[in-house]
């Protein structure tokens, strides 16, 4: 780690406060080292931190100092700093409790601005220079928190307190209680604001996937590295050691974090082996996928340029080793959550890995043999351990040695009470073996009831833990397929077990990816006991005892809702909130269960547990999105003439992914409708150009491609003749209306088929699966060519003038020799390969040139170029929207799948000759029912009324209620040349009401127009237009 | 004929500048260029006809078209397995009578043939971190013992469908992507490989590509 160059945050004073949470400075802490004048806390030696680097930073406004390796709480507890937040529910003072994720209680507020991100675990953020914390859930102080008067009336805010509070009147529910209770409860503020990091996502594949870079882990991928296997080994550390580097323990005769550098350099040498840190594996899914949150630059103040704040992975692997370590639990007794309380391993790793004494006088109340080590690293350290508390009844010698050796007054078979002191502990009540209460003083209380197995990602695809009576706690059931378990994730607490495992874990692993090795040589370790006995609340506590920090959730919580009945564990976990939030109650789960266990006189396997789902630990919603943000959150498709149309001045409208242009207003026009209806008079009376390429278009070849069509298509296909144009319709199996389009004929073996835009995908999927399925037997292939073409229709009465401009002198496309419905290929703008349609959606004279797409640029401006003066004007999707209703075609409000043909007036389209997919299920009675809506047009009694889409037809002087409802308004339009609104709708009896008058009722934007029922095609209903 | 090259335009003109994109400093990481006038053409076995057009690929290209994702050069022209009795036929320069035309002789009666040279933008990429770039995109394993030269994969980038194939073992990948997307995939290329600098090589003309390509590669170890 570099040391960064100081911010313009350094200011003046580094000097620490004289806040009362400090604790004094003893000497033998300190030393006489000047450089640590800023940091009481921090020992003269040891540690895992560069002491030549001084790094800057501030919380809560007010500045210290501290070192790179450290995180901001091994920082803030250097600095004597141990208030750092308040509670959740009662605002009660908050210190540190771990030294890791598992953390529930100092969650801050980091950095400032856009970048602020609320819950941030002080135990796992990584100190960097200027780095910016802010305390939660306090107002206006941290140290004077007005809300903490939750905490005299914590009687009525027990378990199921909003549910039985906040029940009545139900209205107040959204509008007054739960911003109320947001505001009250809250744990830290988004920042509102864009977030202006960089996230992504990756993906990686390899052979053997290890999680987590402990003793277990580095084995396993040392033993699969070796092998030649492909391995990732995912820790979520910025340093790998997991324990080995927060004990000091021995190993192959040297130090154990010594020995994880000769571990890591060898992995670091092997270029099969990627070691990620600062990523956490936060869920396992099917098929050996894993997702990996990659820290990647969180721990400096700003991303480099171009560099991911986050990244997170996509992990395929054959095989998982999950080495994912234990948690310990804190003891639940009498204010158990003062400040200065807690877990003796996070009081270790402080020592050893930080050189932070977390305390000066220490009371150790433990519950295993593991509290030796404990009282052995603060007795090095130079902490007073004031006295050992050991619940068991008979306790080992080697605790009483232990005691003995570092002078501190040992109570077997007692149990620590109370913890008294409200912004920092300052002595406990201590009940003895006799039953008498002797208080000792003391400024921090190492707790230890034991470790729980990281199992929660073998239960992420269904397994369910099992519990191991010799360590107290759930391990891992069933295994997800291709997953194993090594070290204290499986049970095997003690080191020289984790190393075993996972040196074998990591071997046969290997071997089955097919690489094979020799079994890595195990280093000697020192000796450790493991053993244990639980203890899971201590009786006859005074003051609150809390079992979830997070959630301020106490163990007369727990026994509420086993007296109120939520006693199955899914309930417990709903009703008190136990376990919830961002920690998922990673230290609470396993008290809650055991104390509810004894409520309801069951073992704790009886009681069993919640289920542990994806992410293990909190993903920001930033990683989770990638680099699909804005514009990008889906891809965008561009047309041919896109750029010609930007520069136009273009309006666009998205329609699916594509980007099409949907007005081209003039200079001066402000108002959409002046522009398009401008479009379609120019369309009618001259001549308009719009790119039509975003339709399907499908390429048909094949002996059978007639065949083929005339089974998807409801009209018939082997009629038509080469150089032909047809519209077809195409039903789904169950009758409904799937698509239209026409279809031309090339060749006699080769047709082009032509989708809307929208069902594109839909229809050549439909294809593929009559083809492959029901009849393939059928020589036909086909693809999609719809990106292959550029095109254009050409509409109005002066398109064949134009178009005579474009297409080469040798085609002769009068009107004669390419009629209405003509198509063909020829040559335009100097031998360029086209197709030229003579269709048209208009209703006027109109063809649809067709080019490479990588000519559509150059054929639009030959359009524009050709059609000056004519008057020519591009169109986009309204004017072409106004110009199909206005001749009764429908589109997509019409064929919405729930429309027969007969429902949009095609009935006469159904070939009654042959068969084709969809004919039978069309006929079911109530799809050919009389009173079905079926398509009418429709025009405002008072011709200045504006119509709506969505609007329901009600008949004069019904009640408009659902039951009176006969159809709705399906598309609307200001028809310029009608110079009024007109409409498409679906009404019960359809064309039989022809002259009828309804109410086109729009309760949402409060419409209520009286229409006039008419027939669909407003415009040209004769059809010479076209044909001229 | 068309003055092809003066009308016709990519679907990236205007848009992908030449030059270096993200990180300005050091070696590009990924060096990329567009392969231009290309001819493309599915070419797809009529029924039963699958036999026949494997012999005659072999004697008018002398390839041997594969059943498995693979991309195999002939003579002046590769095929890229696409789908079941379907292969992606790519030729550089594009043939002055089209692709349909230029196959029609070798496959008349065995194959359909769809001129597909526009519809799709074709992006060369290599570069010390062309892989780590990709994988920010691509669900694939392109690690050498998994995809090497000659092997072809139909898959998604971005929501955007792709085909790859790998080209050279240096690695050189072209990705082929629908030309209304290109824009779309080339932002997704440009932020993947923003940390390690991604050079847009300039490819005008038929070789101009590849050859700056090569001139670049001198001047580094990339094994």
């Amino acid at each position: 780690m570099t040391n960064q160059p100081s911010s313009p945050r350094r200011r003046g004073s580094t000097t620490p406060g004289d806040s009362d949470a400090a604790i004094c400075v003893d000497s033998r802490l300190r030393g006489n080292d000047v450089a640590n004048i800023s940091q009481p806390h921090r020992l003269t030696s040891g540690g895992l931190i560069d002491r030549a680097s001084s790094l800057t930073f501030s919380f809560d406004g007010r500045s210290y100092r501290g070192h790179a390796g450290d995180t901001l709480a091994s920082a803030l507890l250097a600095n004597g700093v141990r208030l750092v937040g308040r509670s959740f529910k009662y605002h009660r003072p908050r210190g540190i409790l771990t030294a890791g994720p598992e953390e529930p209680n100092a969650l801050v507020e980091l950095r400032a601005g856009a970048r602020r991100e609320p819950n941030t675990r002080a135990t796992t953020a990584e100190l960097y220079d200027g780095l910016a914390a802010t305390s939660q859930n306090r107002w206006p102080s941290l140290r004077f928190d007005l809300l903490a008067v939750n905490s005299l009336i914590a009687p009525v805010l027990s378990a199921g307190f909003y549910y039985k509070t906040f029940m009545w009147p139900a209205s107040f529910w959204e509008k007054v209680y739960e911003p109320l209770i947001r505001r009250a409860a809250g744990l830290g503020r988004a920042s509102g604001q864009a977030d202006p990091d960089i996230y992504e996502k990756a993906f990686l594949h390899c052979d053997v996937l290890v999680v987590g870079g402990g003793p277990a882990g580095l084995m396993a991928a040392l033993a699969a590295g070796r092998t030649g296997a492909r391995v990732v080994l995912c820790d979520e550390d910025f340093r790998l050691g997991g324990r080995l580097i927060a004990d000091d323990r021995v190993v192959a005769n040297r130090g154990s974090a010594e020995w994880v550098g000769g571990i890591e350099a060898e992995l670091a040498a092997l270029s099969n082996v990627r070691i990620l840190s600062r990523t956490t594996v936060v869920g396992v899914y099917d098929g050996g996928t894993y997702s990996a949150l990659e820290r990647v630059n969180d721990h400096v103040a700003e991303p480099p340029e171009h560099e991911p704040r986050q990244r997170l992975w996509r992990i395929f692997a054959k095989r998982c080793i999950l080495a994912a370590g234990a948690i310990e639990r804190p003891l639940v007794f009498g204010d158990n959550d003062r400040p200065g309380v807690m877990l003796a391993g996070a009081v270790r790793t402080y020592l050893n890995r930080y050189a932070v004494a977390p305390g000066r006088r220490a009371v150790v109340f433990g519950t295993g043999d593991e509290a030796t080590q404990t009282i052995a690293d603060m007795a090095r350290a130079g902490i007073e351990v004031q006295a050992v508390v050991d619940p068991r009844a008979r306790v080992p010698n080697r605790i009483e040695a232990a005691a003995k050796a570092a002078g501190a007054r040992l109570f077997g078979g007692g149990a620590v009470l109370r913890a008294h002191g409200t912004m920092s502990v300052q002595a406990v009540d201590i009940k003895t073996a006799s039953g008498e209460t002797a208080t000792i003083d003391c400024d921090l209380v190492c707790v230890s009831g034991g470790w729980s197995p990281t199992v929660h990602l073998t239960s992420h695809l269904g397994g369910r833990p099992v519990w191991d009576e010799t360590i107290a706690a759930f391990v891992p059931g069933a295994l997800p397929k291709g997953m194993t378990v090594a070290g204290a994730a499986g049970g095997r607490l003690a080191l020289a077990q984790a190393l075993e495992t996972g040196a074998r874990g990591g071997l046969d692993a290997a071997a089955d990816c097919g690489f094979s090795g020799q079994p890595v040589e195990l280093p000697n370790v020192d000796r450790e006991s493991t053993a244990m006995t639980p203890l899971w609340r201590v009786r006859g506590s005074r003051g609150k005892a809390f079992v979830d920090y997070q959630n301020d959730v106490r163990d007369e919580d727990v026994a509420l809702a086993g007296h109120e009945g939520f006693r199955a564990v899914e309930h417990l976990k709903r009703y008190t909130t136990l376990g919830m939030a961002s920690d998922q109650g990673k230290t609470s789960n396993l008290n809650g269960l055991a104390l509810m266990a004894e409520f309801t006189a069951k073992t704790i396997p009886q009681t069993g547990t919640t289920t542990f789902r994806p992410p293990f630990s909190p993903v920001a919603i930033g990683a989770i999105a990638g680099l699909h943000r804005g514009k990008a959150f889906r891809p965008t498709r561009l047309p041919p003439s896109h750029r010609w149309a930007q520069e136009q001045g273009a309006v666009f409208v998205e329609a699916g992914h594509w980007l099409r242009a949907q007005w081209f207003p003039k200079r001066g026009e402000t108002d959409w409708l002046a522009s398009v209806s401008r479009e379609v008079t120019t369309v009618r009376s001259s001549v308009g150009v719009c790119d039509v390429s975003t339709l399907g278009k499908i390429d048909l070849q094949g002996s059978d491609a007639a065949e083929l069509l005339n089974r998807l298509y409801t009209n018939t296909w082997t009629t038509l003749g080469v150089g032909r144009a047809r519209y077809g319709l195409m039903l789904r199996e169950d009758g409904f209306v799937l698509d239209d389009g026409t279809t031309s004929r090339l060749a006699a073996d080769r047709f082009i088929v032509t989708t809307t835009t929208a069902n594109a995908a839909k229809v050549l999927q439909h294809m593929e699966f009559c083809h492959q399925w029901l009849w393939p037997e059928l020589d036909v292939q086909f693809v999609s060519v719809s990106e292959q073409w550029a095109q254009f229709s050409v509409a109005g009465p002066r398109s064949r003038e134009v178009l005579r401009r474009i297409v080469d002198p040798e085609h002769d496309i009068t009107n004669s020799a390419f009629p209405y419905l003509a198509a063909g290929e020829l040559t335009i703008m100097g031998g360029i390969r086209a197709r030229l349609f003579r269709i048209s959606y208009s209703g006027e004279l109109a063809y649809e040139v067709a080019v490479p797409a990588g000519h559509g640029e150059a054929l639009i401006r030959r359009i524009m170029e050709a059609g000056r003066e004519f008057g020519i004007a591009p169109y986009g999707t309204e004017a072409l929207g106004v110009m199909r209703i206005e001749k009764g075609h429908v589109a997509g409000n019409e064929i919405n799948g729930q429309t027969t043909a007969r429902d949009l007036g095609l009935g006469k389209m159904m070939s009654t000759r042959k068969d084709y997919v969809g004919r039978v299920m069309a006929q079911r009675a109530g799809l050919v029912a009389a009173d079905r809506p079926a398509l009418v047009g429709l025009k405002p009694v008072d011709r200045s009324e504006q119509l709506r889409a969505g609007a329901h037809f009600i008949a004069e002087g019904a009640e408009p209620v659902a039951r009176n409802d006969q159809g709705h308004m399906t598309s609307v339009a200001f028809s310029p040349a009608l110079g009024h609104w007109i409409g498409l709708g679906l009404l019960a009896g359809g064309p039989s009401r022809h002259g009828e008058r309804v109410r086109a009722y729009d309760p949402v934007r409060g419409g209520d127009v009286l229409v006039e029922v008419c027939d669909v095609v407003f415009y040209d209903a004769a059809g010479e237009r076209l044909r001229g | 004929m068309g003055d092809d090259a003066t009308l016709c335009v990519s679907a990236l003109d205007g848009f992908a500048a030449a030059g270096r994109h993200g990180r300005r400093t050091g070696d590009p990481g990924v060096i990329v260029s567009e392969v231009r006038d290309v001819g493309l053409a599915t070419t797809t076995a009529r029924s039963g006809q699958q036999p026949a057009l494997i012999e005659r690929a072999r004697a008018a290209f002398g390839v041997e078209l594969p059943a498995a994702p693979r991309r195999v050069e002939g003579r002046d022209i590769a095929f890229v397995w696409s789908g079941p009795d379907q292969w992606l036929a790519c030729r550089c320069p594009a043939p002055a009578t089209g692709m349909e035309a230029h196959l029609a002789t070798a496959f008349a009666g065995c194959a359909s043939i769809v001129d597909q040279s526009h519809a799709r933008t074709i992006l060369r990429a290599t570069g010390p971190r062309i892989r780590d770039a990709l994988a920010k995109g691509l669900a694939i394993d392109l690690h050498p013992r998994a995809f090497t030269s000659g092997h072809a994969a139909v898959t998604a980038v971005s929501h955007i469908g792709v085909y790859i194939w790998q080209i050279d073992d240096l690695p050189t990948y072209e990705l082929c992507v629908p030309r209304g997307y290109a824009q779309s995939f080339w932002h997704w290329l440009a932020a993947s490989a923003a940390e390690f600098g991604l050079e847009f090589v300039d490819a005008r003309g038929p070789r101009a590509g590849s050859l700056q390509i090569e001139s670049l590669r001198l001047d580094r170890d990339v094994g």
